[in-house]
C-alpha cells in the first residue's frame, strides 16, 4: 500500500512539473507549443481505441524483442563469461560490434526484412542483445568461486554448475540489464516505428500527430511511458519471485 | 585408508608456474583424524582440493582405499570455509544438494541429519536468514547427507566468534565419534588443530612442505581443552610453526 502511495505521489509531482513547464513554454511563445498533462490525458481518453491498437502493436514488438535478445544473449554471455577459450575468441568481436549504433543499420534492415514488424523487432532485439550479453558475461565472470567449488565437490557436471550456480547467481544482474533494456528498447522502437512511412505502433502514432495535433502526440508519449512502467513492474515482480533469496533478512528462530 | 604419495601441486604453466605443494607424503587410516596446519596461503587448501579430486597433482599420487582419486567422489565430502552454501537455495535444498546432483531423491538420511543438528525448523529458510553458526551446521548437514567415509574441511570455522567456534568443534568431535568417518581438517588455528587432530602435520610457507608431525593420541573428549596435554600439544605446534 505504501508502495502504491509513493508511486502516486511521484506521478503527481511529475505531472505538476510538466504543467509548470507547459505554462512557461507556452507563456514565453504566446502559443500552445507544449500541451499540458491534463489536455494530453484527456486525449488519451478520447482516442482510447486508436491508442489501444497502437499500444498493443508496440507492446508485443517490444516484449518479443526483449524475449529474443534475452533467450539468445543470456546463455551466450554466461558461456563467454565462464569459458576462457570462448572469451578469448568472442570478446574482441563484442568490443568491435557493441559500440556500433544499431540504428545505423535500420535502412539495411528495411531492405532485408521490409517495413513491417520484423524489421522493428529485429532492430530493438539487436540493440538489447548487446546490453544483455555484456551484463551476463560480466556477471558470470564475477561469481564467487566458492559456490562453484561447492557444487563441483558434490559431484556436479558442467551443465549442473550452470544450472545450479551460474544462472541463479547471475539472474539479478541479468534482470537489471533487462530493466535498462526497457528504456533503451522503447527509444529504439520509437525510431524504428517512425522510420517506416506507414504502420502501427506508438512511434508512428506520435509521429503522425506531432506537427498538427500535438495534444494527441503527447497522449501517445503518455502511452509509451505507461508501456515502460508496466514492463518495469513486470520485471520487478519476476525478480521478487525468481530471486526470493535476495529479499530475505536474518531472523530469529520461533 | 588415504595414501598421499610424494604429491607436488603446481598452478600455471611455463615461466608462470607457481608451486603450491612440494613432495608431500602421508597416510591416514580409516576412521582417524588429521589436521593440516600452516601459515595462511601456504598451499594446504590446494592439497585438500587434490584429496577431494577437484584438482590433479603435477606429480605423485593420492589413493583412497587403493583407488586413485581423480574426480570428486560421493564418499568424500568437502566442507568449505564459508560452508559453501548456495544463497539461492533453501536449507533443505542446500543440505540435499549432493543427493539431488547425483540423481537421487532426497533420502531419509538428510532429514535425520538436519533434525539431529537442530535445523528441522529452518528447512525452508534461505542462508541469509540464518546466523553464521547455523550456516556452518547446514554445511555439515550437506556433507553428512551422503554418509561419507572421508570428511575434508577447509578452515570450516574461520570468521566465527570463539564460543560458536568451540560449539561447532564439539559438534565435529561428536559426529566423528558417531559416524566413524576419516577426518582431514585444514586450519591455521593451533587450538583447533590440537582439539580435532589425532595427528597434526605442520607445513612450511609456500610451497607447502611438511616441516613437523605432532602426534596427539589423547584427543577425542569434549573436556580435552582443560587437559594439560592439550596445552602441551599447542606449545609444540607453536614452536614448530615458529621454526
Amino acid at each position: 500500500m505504501k508502495r502504491v502511495l509513493t508511486y502516486v505521489i511521484s506521478i503527481m509531482a511529475l505531472l505538476l512539473a510538466w504543467e509548470l513547464a507547459s505554462l512557461a513554454v507556452n507563456g514565453i511563445n504566446h502559443a500552445i507549443i507544449l500541451p499540458g498533462p491534463f489536455n494530453a490525458l484527456s486525449q488519451v481518453v478520447k482516442n482510447a481505441a486508436e491508442l489501444q491498437r497502437n499500444f498493443a502493436a508496440s507492446a508485443w514488438r517490444l516484449i518479443l524483442a526483449i524475449l529474443i535478445s534475452l533467450i539468445v544473449a543470456t546463455p551466450l554471455g554466461l558461456l563467454i563469461g565462464r569459458e576462457p577459450t570462448l572469451d578469448r575468441y568472442f570478446s574482441p568481436i563484442i568490443y568491435i560490434t557493441y559500440p556500433i549504433p544499431q540504428v545505423a543499420l535500420i535502412l539495411f534492415l528495411f531492405v532485408v526484412f521490409g517495413t513491417g514488424s520484423a524489421t522493428k523487432v529485429t532492430m530493438v532485439a539487436l540493440a538489447l542483445f548487446f546490453q544483455i550479453l555484456v551484463s551476463a558475461r560480466g556477471a558470470a565472470k564475477n561469481i564467487d568461486e566458492e559456490h562453484i567449488t561447492s557444487v563441483l565437490s558434490a559431484g556436479a557436471s558442467r551443465w549442473q554448475v550452470y544450472w545450479h550456480v551460474v544462472l541463479p547467481a547471475t539472474l539479478p544482474e541479468i534482470l537489471t540489464s533487462v530493466r535498462v533494456s526497457i528504456g533503451l528498447g522503447i527509444a529504439f522502437l520509437y525510431i524504428a516505428e517512425t522510420r517506416a512511412a506507414l504502420g502501427t505502433g506508438l512511434g508512428s502514432y506520435i509521429n503522425k500527430h506531432m506537427l498538427f495535433n500535438r495534444e494527441r502526440a503527447f497522449a501517445g508519449i503518455i502511452a509509451m511511458a505507461i508501456l515502460g512502467l508496466l514492463l518495469y513492474i513486470a520485471v520487478d515482480v519476476i525478480e521478487r519471485l525468481a530471486c526470493r533469496w535476495k529479499y530475505v533478512k536474518r531472523r530469529p528462530l520461533k | 585408508m588415504i595414501d598421499v604419495d610424494a604429491v607436488t601441486i603446481d598452478y600455471g604453466q611455463g615461466e608462470q608456474t607457481v608451486r603450491a605443494v612440494e613432495d608431500v607424503s602421508f597416510r591416514l587410516d580409516k576412521g582417524k583424524s588429521l589436521a593440516l596446519i600452516g601459515p595462511s596461503g601456504c598451499g594446504k587448501t590446494s592439497l585438500l582440493f587434490a584429496l577431494s579430486g577437484l584438482l590433479q597433482p603435477r606429480s605423485g599420487k593420492i589413493t583412497l582405499d587403493g583407488e586413485e582419486v581423480t574426480n570428486p567422489r560421493r564418499d568424500v565430502a568437502l566442507i568449505l570455509q564459508n560452508a559453501g552454501l548456495l544463497p539461492w537455495k533453501t536449507v533443505w535444498q542446500n543440505a540435499n544438494l549432493s543427493l539431488l546432483l547425483n540423481g537421487d531423491f532426497p533420502q531419509q538420511n538428510a532429514a535425520e541429519v538436519l533434525a539431529h543438528l537442530g535445523l528441522d525448523n529452518v528447512m525452508k529458510r534461505f542462508p541469509a536468514e540464518l546466523s553464521e553458526g547455523m550456516k556452518r551446521r547446514v554445511g555439515i548437514a550437506r556433507a553428512l547427507s551422503t554418509s561419507p567415509s572421508v570428511l575434508l574441511m577447509d578452515e570450516p570455522l574461520a570468521s566465527l566468534d570463539t564460543l560458536t567456534r568451540e560449539k561447532i568443534q564439539d559438534l565435529f568431535l561428536n559426529l566423528w565419534h558417531e559416524h566413524g568417518f576419516s577426518m582431514i581438517l585444514v586450519t591455521h588455528n593451533i587450538e583447533e588443530a590440537a582439539f580435532l587432530g589425532q595427528r597434526i602435520i605442520v607445513f612450511t610457507d609456500r610451497p607447502a612442505r611438511i616441516s613437523a608431525i605432532v602426534e596427539n593420541p589423547q584427543m577425542g573428549s569434549l573436556d580435552y581443552r582443560e587437559d594439560p596435554v592439550f596445552q602441551g600439544v599447542m606449545s609444540q605446534l607453536r614452536e614448530a610453526l615458529e621454526a
